[in-house]
């Protein structure tokens, strides 16, 4: 049989073995050794196992995973969350829908310390959805914007997207991470627009809080103070070459428990928890990425990306309808699939057409980032709809999904919209040096 | 004796998890007194990448076996629930089994890995730290994640066995 085949054939078992439930880091390990040890045999293939295993868990450019994992941890326990929250409550929480605008705002400054998006919906929702209750908002309403805006954690940075997507393709995190910066500038604001249709349309959604007096708000703005310094200190750092990106990441852990030590809020307990949590995190993570190269090497061996580039390289049809149909495969493959575990799957088969097309590494980077956002807020395995109905029980599934469609409406735009113009990606990084 | 052999996992992986823990903990303290030591004092740690790696390690196969006790491996879950729990409980048993013979190939390809890194006298580049008691201990880290392996394989045949619907 020729290598292609088997390829084809390693893919096939690979999905089989996703669909029977094991673990997505496991299978591709597991499958990427049988397939190597077929086409180049069993001692290599021992042989490459360990070396895989050892050099990823122990990959210098990789510790900048769990340092910016637990930047996200130490940030929610030293109470930084809470803090955005009440700040952006006082402002705008007197506006019609207010409470629900504060939630996309406050989600999009915890994205700015937090990588992740289960936890910034997880952060939010804890503090935001009580609250949202309190004032009577349509339920719908409050908790598709929080499993939405929680999406923001990985298209603002830091971003454990980007740092995946970075090392996957070799790019630098860096300009990934500023590349995040306008389209998730543009996607609150489209949030925030969302939000304020629906309540213009139907006041009964989204009730005004209580009005703030301007000194009120301008005491509350200090809330928000300490988060600032921690995305300057960090991501300013790593912009301006002080910090390499693993030490940033590092920083901000540091500088998170040093506020939270500060203000008093951090607690051993806390912090133990906490950082179990990031480690936990931060383990899964690496367990993927060490898989993918596993069967990243196997791929290699059997030529099926460098054909498939080929292949649909020499199509007669336009290379943006291509990379449509790239786009849309991430969209479908999201609705099946964890975002992390699909894109380390397929970024090594698509990265190579996306390089023979012509795309910008960078642009491309921050459409994955976008579908992966769709993805985890899609039926069937929509992670921070999971999150929420974690937090709020008493919400049906189908209530949740309902409320984040006019939200994944904003997202496919905004799609469209760097589609059509790559600058929104592609300006900033080419501002950076790092 | 299932019950027992679950408590036993759960505090080996316990355990486990708090050499991890503590790890992760060293590469943020290393990390920040490395950057702080050579920005403010000239003066940065030396050989701080290389306990980087090396911790980094430890944390990671260490915490593998409470990350798998907890479900945080990201795995599929909507298609098997439309099934039995008895098929699933077969389907299970073939994973489990699977991922219990691999994992104990890795931790005797990480034990093989490091008698090659200790015959080589492989060591850190910068503050040439031996690497071969890094992959033995890597090794020892990840066998709680086959003994968590293991119970659920018993799990899953037992509930196989009870003949549930």
């Amino acid at each position: 049989m020729s290598p292609e085949y088997i390829g084809i054939c390693g893919i096939g078992v690979l999905l089989l073995l996703f669909v029977l439930r094991m673990p997505v880091a496991f299978a591709m390990a597991l499958v990427g050794f049988v397939g190597f040890a077929y086409l180049s045999g069993i001692d290599p293939a021992l042989s490459l196992l360990s070396q895989d295993i050892f050099e990823s868990f122990s990959s210098y450019p990789l510790s900048v995973i769990p340092m910016f994992i637990l930047m996200g941890s130490f940030a929610y326990a030293s109470g930084i969350s809470e803090r955005l929250y009440q700040t952006t409550y006082t402002w705008v929480g007197a506006l019609r829908g207010g409470l629900t605008i504060a939630t996309v705002l406050a989600c999009s400054g915890f994205a700015a310390i937090c990588g992740s998006t289960a936890a910034t919906a997880a952060t939010m929702g804890k503090i935001a959805l009580p609250e949202m209750r309190k004032y009577k908002y349509d339920i719908t309403l409050a908790a598709g914007t929080v499993a939405s805006a929680g999406t923001l954690g990985i298209l603002i940075p830091p971003s454990t997207v980007f740092i995946v997507y970075g090392i996957l393709v070799e790019e630098s995190i860096g300009r990934l991470f500023v590349a995040g910066i306008i389209p998730g500038i543009i996607l609150t604001l489209f949030f925030v627009a969302v939000v304020a249709i629906l309540c213009h349309r139907n006041p009964s959604l989204g009730p005004p809080g209580q009005a703030t007096s301007w000194k009120a708000k301008i005491k509350a703005t200090g809330g928000i103070i300490e988060a600032i310094v921690l995305f300057l200190l960090a991501i300013g750092g790593l912009f301006l070459g002080w910090f390499s990106p693993t030490q940033a990441g590092a920083i901000g852990a540091g500088g998170a428990l040093l506020i939270g030590l500060v203000r008093r809020n951090l607690t051993w307990k806390t912090f133990v928890e906490s950082g179990k949590d990031g480690l936990l995190t931060a383990c899964m993570v690496m367990f993927i990425i060490t898989g993918a190269t596993v069967f990243g090497h196997f791929l290699a061996v059997s030529n099926i990306p460098f054909l498939l580039a080929d292949w649909i390289g020499n199509l007669p049809i336009s290379r943006m309808a291509i990379m449509t149909v790239v786009i849309f495969i991430y969209f479908m493959g999201g609705f099946f699939m964890d975002s992390m575990a699909l894109i380390v799957v397929t970024v090594p088969i698509f990265y190579p057409i996306v390089q023979k097309l012509g795309f910008d590494p960078i642009w491309f980077g921050v459409i994955i980032v976008l579908t992966a956002e769709m993805g985890v807020i899609t039926p069937p395995v929509g992670v921070n709809v999971f999150v929420i109905k974690g937090i709020a029980p008493d919400i049906p599934l189908e209530l949740i999904f309902r409320g984040i469609l006019p939200f994944l409406a904003a997202i496919i735009l905004l799609t469209i919209l760097i589609a059509l113009v790559p600058q929104l990606a592609t300006f900033l990084p080419s501002l950076v040096s790092y | 004796m299932m019950e027992k052999f679950k408590k036993f996992n759960e505090m080996l992986s316990d355990w486990a998890e708090w050499v991890g823990f503590f790890a992760v903990f060293v590469m943020v303290v290393i990390t920040c007194v490395d950057v702080l030591g050579a920005k403010l004092f000239l003066s940065p740690v030396f050989g701080s990448l290389d306990i980087m790696m090396m911790a980094q390690l430890i944390a990671v196969s260490f915490a593998g076996s409470m990350a798998l006790l907890r479900n945080r491996h990201v795995q599929v879950e909507f298609f098997m629930v439309i099934f039995s729990k008895r098929f699933q409980a077969l389907v299970n048993c073939l994973i489990q089994l699977l991922c219990l013979a691999f994992f104990v190939v890795i931790v005797w390809r990480l034990f093989t890995h490091g008698l090659h890194l200790q015959a080589g006298g492989e060591e850190t580049a910068t503050a040439r730290i031996p690497m071969a008691p890094f992959s033995y201990a890597a090794s020892l880290g990840i066998i709680p994640m086959c003994l968590v392996f293991l119970q659920q394989l018993l799990n899953s045949i037992l509930t196989l066995v009870k003949n549930e619907p």
